[in-house]
């Protein structure tokens, strides 16, 4: 019951204060202007709409985690800097409560960004024939890179309590999942390429909306990515308790 | 004996902060714990309430072990820390609502609203924080040390920055938890105005050892009690 | 003058000779369909290309593709067709004497303009690749405001949930009393 009371207490705070509802009505306008740009643009609005919902997808996702990383590094290391994680830590509460209360209110604003999303989703992948099963994919592998790496960004919020330094950490690593999406086909395409691709839990996450949205490839390709997509969730998870349960003022 | 603290050692990076604390506390005092800057005051409170870890020594609370028993000490405690931040965006009843949430026995609204009331909050338990002048947070802080009803109490300068008549209200509102609710008062100060006041016993510590430690009346025969301060503090005591 | 004949005949034989290389060369020949389109951006077209066999043996392993080119006023340029088409090129392992091959060439319109497209066809065994005739294609621009019905949602929704920020600040406010 006490993750719940923090859990409320975070998602409280994202509601009534602008720090949290400032993200949501950018999320909302960044993908107002992405989908009016991909559907009006001359060469954009005439992709195939499995195209243009598979890059939306993408950019939800992206947005997602990044809120995530924001919120992560503002968990321990936010509190601390405000002075308030002292009177948190004096009740009986175990830190590893506290990090599951917080990694609680994450997913709870993913979840928010998602029904957010959805209305996007649905204009711009009219007509699209795995619309439906894309979103599907959507929630849960953008739930599973979200828990990633918010309870990454949490670990080291509690291991560096500074929240700047946790950011910027947490930013180089998603940047660095991100980079090889930036590399063009035939360097993806190398040994090397592909092993980074199949290792990139971003990239797993991103081959797999394209292979389930665009290929119309069933469940049977999937697996293996997301089973390292798992594998990866549960190493941040580790990570954020090993990190959260060593924490001192 | 509801705090007894054994040959304590705390190193920070070489430097030894504490250098084996021996110090007990009786239940029902008012405890003043003294010492000059650096001495390790808020190095013990913080062992003692939980925050950190020693590298050797005992501390029991209330018969329970602080290093193996973190979460029944807590149950038992309360503290109020030098500087204590606060959920600025709440106001002082959704405040004290929520750290009431955290403990076994939650408070109902009822007892919240009569602990604002007795740490002087009128008609105020309704605005936000961050309207809330720095005695005000003060209150509040003591108000939420209080929100479990502990046995023992921990306060770090909890004066620091009041104002005269803010000073006496919080001297006014401890003496009387004390003395009509039996609470153990652990109170950290360099104002020793507050300790003379307020405490029955106290301890000096300084370099990381207790230098001196009795009731403060006793003590007070050999001179005031800055003379005592100053004659157990300065260099080359130890 | 008794050299005139011989110089007359050398010509003659030289001109026969480049025409005999010629028509050597273009045992095959191409056209395309249709010679005139007129359509919208977004619209999608096929062009047919007919390749004929006009020698008497069979031609085997010929390359076709489809080129354009922007001919609009100030902005003449080739086009790279990597988004107007997905088969640019196609191979015809045979086509037999005297036969013909119909190519299909599908080809969404990305972008307004003036543009011609003809089809080229490569036979290794010859000298010169051989083109079918210019067709024109005329584009015209259509404004989209509002495709897929996107403005209600990407208008409305950022206005919704500001409302609704603005809703719950306005309900804390009044149920609060600030200093």
């Amino acid at each position: 019951m006490k993750p719940a009371y923090i859990m409320q207490k975070e998602i409280k705070e994202s509601i009534l204060t602008p720090k949290g509802f400032l993200w949501y009505i950018l999320t909302s306008v960044i993908l107002s202007v992405l989908s009016y740009l991909f559907l009006t643009n001359s060469e954009l609005s005439l992709l195939d709409q499995g195209e243009m919902l598979y890059m939306i997808m993408n950019f939800i996702t992206a947005l997602g985690v990044l809120i995530g990383i924001v919120f992560g590094a503002d968990s321990f290391a936010g509190e601390i800097e405000r002075g308030t994680l002292e009177a948190l830590l004096l009740s009986p509460v175990n830190k590893t409560e506290i990090a599951i209360g917080k990694l609680g209110a994450a997913l709870t604003n993913w979840g928010i960004i998602f029904v957010i999303s959805l209305p996007y989703l649905f204009v711009v992948g009219k007509g699209a024939q795995n619309l439906l099963i894309g979103i599907a994919y959507l929630s849960i592998l953008g739930t599973l890179l979200v828990i990633t790496f918010s309870a990454f960004s949490m670990g080291l919020s509690a291991r560096i309590k500074s929240m700047k330094n946790s950011l910027i950490i947490s930013f180089f690593v998603f940047l660095l999942a991100g980079s090889p999406i930036f590399l063009s086909a035939a360097q993806r395409g190398t040994w090397f390429g592909r092993i980074l691709d199949f290792i990139n839990p971003f990239a797993d996450a991103i081959n797999t909306f394209d292979s389930v949205v665009i290929d119309s490839q069933g469940f049977s390709y999937q697996i293996e990515r997301v089973v390292i997509i798992c594998c990866y969730t549960l190493l941040s998870l580790w990570f954020l308790k090993k990190s959260a349960s060593r924490l001192e003022m | 004996m509801i705090i007894s603290v054994e040959n304590l050692v705390k190193k920070y990076n070489g430097y030894t902060a504490l250098d084996g604390l021996n110090f007990s506390v009786e239940a029902g005092d008012i405890f003043g714990f003294l010492g000059p800057n650096g001495a390790g005051k808020t190095t013990t409170i913080r062992i003692l309430t939980t925050m950190i870890k020693a590298d050797s020594g005992n501390v029991l609370i209330d018969g329970h072990d602080v290093f193996r028993e973190p979460l029944a000490v807590k149950r038992t405690i309360n503290a109020l820390p030098e500087s204590s931040g606060y959920y600025e965006w709440m106001t002082a009843r959704e405040y004290l609502e929520f750290f009431s949430c955290l403990y076994e026995e939650k408070a109902s609204k009822q007892e919240i609203y009569k602990l604002l009331e007795v740490v002087g909050f009128h008609g105020k338990e309704d605005h936000l924080i961050r309207s809330y002048s720095r005695g005000m947070k003060q209150r509040l802080g003591i108000a939420r040390a209080l929100v479990n009803r502990p046995k023992l109490l921990f306060l770090d300068e909890p004066t620091n920055g009041l104002d005269p008549k803010g000073r006496r209200d919080i001297h006014d509102l401890l003496i009387d938890l004390n003395q009509k609710h039996s609470t153990t008062i652990f109170l950290s100060t360099h104002l020793l105005d507050d300790v003379e006041r307020l405490c029955n016993r106290i301890a000096i510590i300084n370099y990381g050892k207790i230098v001196r430690t009795g009731e403060l009346d006793r003590m007070k025969g050999k001179g005031t009690i800055e003379d005592i301060f100053f004659m157990s503090t300065k260099e080359g005591t130890l | 003058m008794k050299r005139l004949p011989l110089l007359l005949s050398t010509i003659i034989l030289a001109i026969i000779g480049n025409y005999a290389l010629v028509f050597a060369a273009s045992r095959i020949s191409v056209s395309i369909d249709p010679v005139f389109i007129q359509a919208n951006m977004g619209d999608k077209i096929t062009y047919t290309g007919t390749i004929s066999n006009n020698s008497d043996n069979v031609v085997n392993n010929i390359i076709a593709y489809i080129s354009l080119a922007n001919v609009t006023q100030g902005q003449e340029s080739p086009m790279d067709l990597e988004d107007w088409s997905a088969n640019k090129a196609i191979k015809v392992d045979a086509i037999p004497p005297h036969g013909t091959y119909e190519g299909k060439w599908p080809i969404r319109l990305i972008d307004s303009g003036s543009y011609v497209a003809y089809v080229m066809v490569v036979d290794k065994n010859d000298n010169i690749p051989v083109s079918s005739a210019m067709s024109r294609l005329e584009i015209k621009r259509v404004l989209r405001l509002n495709p897929n019905n996107v403005l209600p949602v990407a208008l409305g929704e950022p206005i919704l949930i500001g409302t609704v920020f603005l809703f719950i600040s306005f309900k804390r406010r009044k149920g609060l009393r600030s200093l």
